[in-house]
């Protein structure tokens, strides 16, 4: 992209996105009580300290005791055991908060129908398995092609 | 602390942490953003709309499609953002934290995105559970956020744009150089001298650690943030689109559950209608201006019936498909005289809730396929389903879809 063109594109979207901004700040004064805006304003600010107060160092030290354990377990490994860790982590993200709904009710039974403890506790036996199988071939895998030299 | 905050930069380097992976994960993220934002929009004004606008019934499918993509894109938000955020994640521990004036805007907005958005999805996602665990309206806090989100987002691309250029493709000149084919012509961050005491040994320790292979993190975080959004999405689409219906674990609806196969959201008993519902005296009024006829179930039921398949589509992204059979809506319109280009309200016996008096545009109130239902899949209509009629229109999300009907004025 040209730079004048870049500047052009630049100052485009930073417009649209003032008037968004704008919008989204009318659209909320408009619609909903000073009590209730203060309420949107907490659940940010709370979506914010949960982010990068809580989730951020919690990774940091994961990350962290993942290096350290570079140097016992084959590099590889650690990161399909973290993939399969990740996957599991995000999946009951989504389906704590459900499990969670449907233990103090819904309004009619087509609400919220499956055993969502049950499948979720299924769905991490199937990443375990996943993982382990993955761990496995790339052991044997990487051991066939170091098999000379060790 | 501007040490720590350094060191910390230092230590949390990592090959999947880098412009390019933050480019390659932001675009699918955006494009996720905008289709959320996109078919909002359109659901948000098949509710509320100017009067301006007209719809399109065909495909009759049009609006479970775009509600299901709304939810299910939302879903893939998820691991998504939580992977953008995890490429920029050392950006947190920036030093000095802040630089001037603009860059203090330009982290205030960055906080507010970020924030905004987890709490839109976040919010979204509860409402398909129901929860409502806040203060607000769901609805309109919701809407005001896309506004938000949408607007950062643009603001966040237009401080990125030389970035995202210079990274956009495989062999843009920042993506080579990362590569290392090219001679960075900057000098990295400055390696921040050793420290001592405790936080010194802290680090010495992280640091003496070996390296991760580039390759297999880049692919491994690649890999798990692929995995975790097809996982996300195959097992909760479901209850949006029929093919991904046997993996449906997950899902807070589940196709083919309740009276006549048919997921209910408000029920009879909710809406304050059990008693209304089956008086004997049930009349369906229909007006334009002085004309006036008034019919009970049997007389509607005596008059021509027709089946059509329609799908309920609900705002929080579940679908069903059915067989409805009933009278159709342009037929009674005809028996008052109404006008191929005039609207309808609908009134519901519910006792109160915001969809208890609605409009129609004259795109689905003439439409062939527009029934006052009585019947789905082969059953009278349940009393939970809208018992004794119901409207049934193509493409309009399900809380229009009125129940327990009890008038129909023309609008003039």
């Amino acid at each position: 992209m040209k730079p004048a063109r870049m500047t052009i594109v630049r100052i485009a979207l930073i417009v649209i996105g003032l008037a968004g901004l704008f919008a989204g700040a009318v659209i909320l004064v408009q619609k909903e009580r000073p009590d209730q805006i203060l309420g949107v304003i907490v659940w940010i600010g709370a979506a914010i300290i949960v982010h990068d107060g809580i989730l951020s160092p919690v990774l940091l030290l994961v990350d962290v005791w993942m290096r350290r354990a570079g140097r016992r377990i084959p590099y590889a490994v650690l990161a399909i055991i973290q993939g399969g860790v990740v996957v599991g982590a995000i999946m009951s993200m989504l389906v704590l908060p459900e499990i969670y709904k449907k233990s103090i009710g819904s309004k009619n039974p087509t609400i919220l129908p499956l055993d969502y403890g049950l499948n979720l506790a299924l769905f991490w036996a199937a990443v375990a398995v996943l993982t382990a199988a993955a761990c496995a071939l790339y052991l044997r895998r990487a051991r066939t092609r170091t098999a000379p030299v060790e | 602390m501007r040490r720590l905050l350094a060191l910390t930069q230092q230590a949390l380097a990592a090959p999947p942490r880098n412009p390019r992976m933050a480019v390659v994960i932001g675009r699918l993220l955006a494009i996720a953003f905008l289709l959320c934002f996109g078919t909002g929009l359109y659901s948000h004004f098949l509710q509320e709309p100017e009067p301006w606008m007209r719809f399109s019934t065909v495909p009759a499918q049009l609006y479970q499609v775009t509600q299901g993509i709304h939810i299910t894109a939302g879903i893939a938000c998820f691991p998504l953002i939580l992977g953008k955020l995890y490429t920029i994640y050392p950006q947190l521990f920036q030093t000095p934290p802040v630089k001037g004036p603009l860059h203090l805007l330009e982290r205030a907005s960055i906080a507010l995105f970020v924030g905004a958005s987890l709490v839109q999805i976040t919010i979204g996602l509860l409402n398909t559970y129901q929860w409502y665990p806040w203060n607000f309206g769901f609805r309109q806090v919701h809407w005001a956020l896309s506004f938000v989100v949408i607007g950062s987002l643009a603001i966040h691309i237009a401080v990125k744009l030389p970035m995202i250029a210079r990274f956009w493709t495989r062999n843009s000149e920042g993506t080579r150089e990362l590569r290392g084919e090219t001679a960075a012509d900057e000098t990295p961050d400055a390696v921040v001298a050793p420290v001592g005491g405790v936080t010194g040994r802290v680090f010495r320790w992280i640091d003496g650690s070996p390296a991760a292979e580039p390759a297999v993190s880049r692919r491994g975080f690649v890999t798990a943030v692929g995995v975790s959004t097809a996982t996300v999405v195959a097992l909760t689409a479901g209850q949006s689109f029929a093919a991904l219906s046997p993996f449906n674990i997950f899902a807070p609806r589940v196709k083919g559950t309740g009276p006549a196969g048919l997921p209910v959201n408000r029920t009879a008993k909710a809406a304050q209608v059990l008693d209304t519902a089956v008086a004997p005296d049930w009349n369906l009024t229909i007006a334009n201006g002085s004309r006036t006829i008034s019919m009970s179930r049997a007389e509607l039921l005596a008059l021509p019936q027709t089946t059509v398949d329609l799908p309920i589509s609900c705002v929080e992204g579940w679908s069903q498909m059915a067989t409805w059979k009933g009278v159709r809506l342009r037929d009674l319109l005809d028996r008052v005289g109404a006008d191929t280009s005039q609207g309808l309200k609908l009134t519901s016996l519910e006792k109160k809730g915001g969809y208890r008096v609605t409009q129609m545009g004259p795109e689905y109130a003439f439409d062939a396929s527009t029934l006052v239902a009585l019947e789905v899949n082969g059953e009278t209509l349940d009393i939970d389903h809208g018992y004794p009629a119901r409207m049934i229109a193509p493409g309009r999300p399900g809380v229009l879809q009125t129940k327990w009907l009890s008038s129909l004025e023309v609008e003039a």
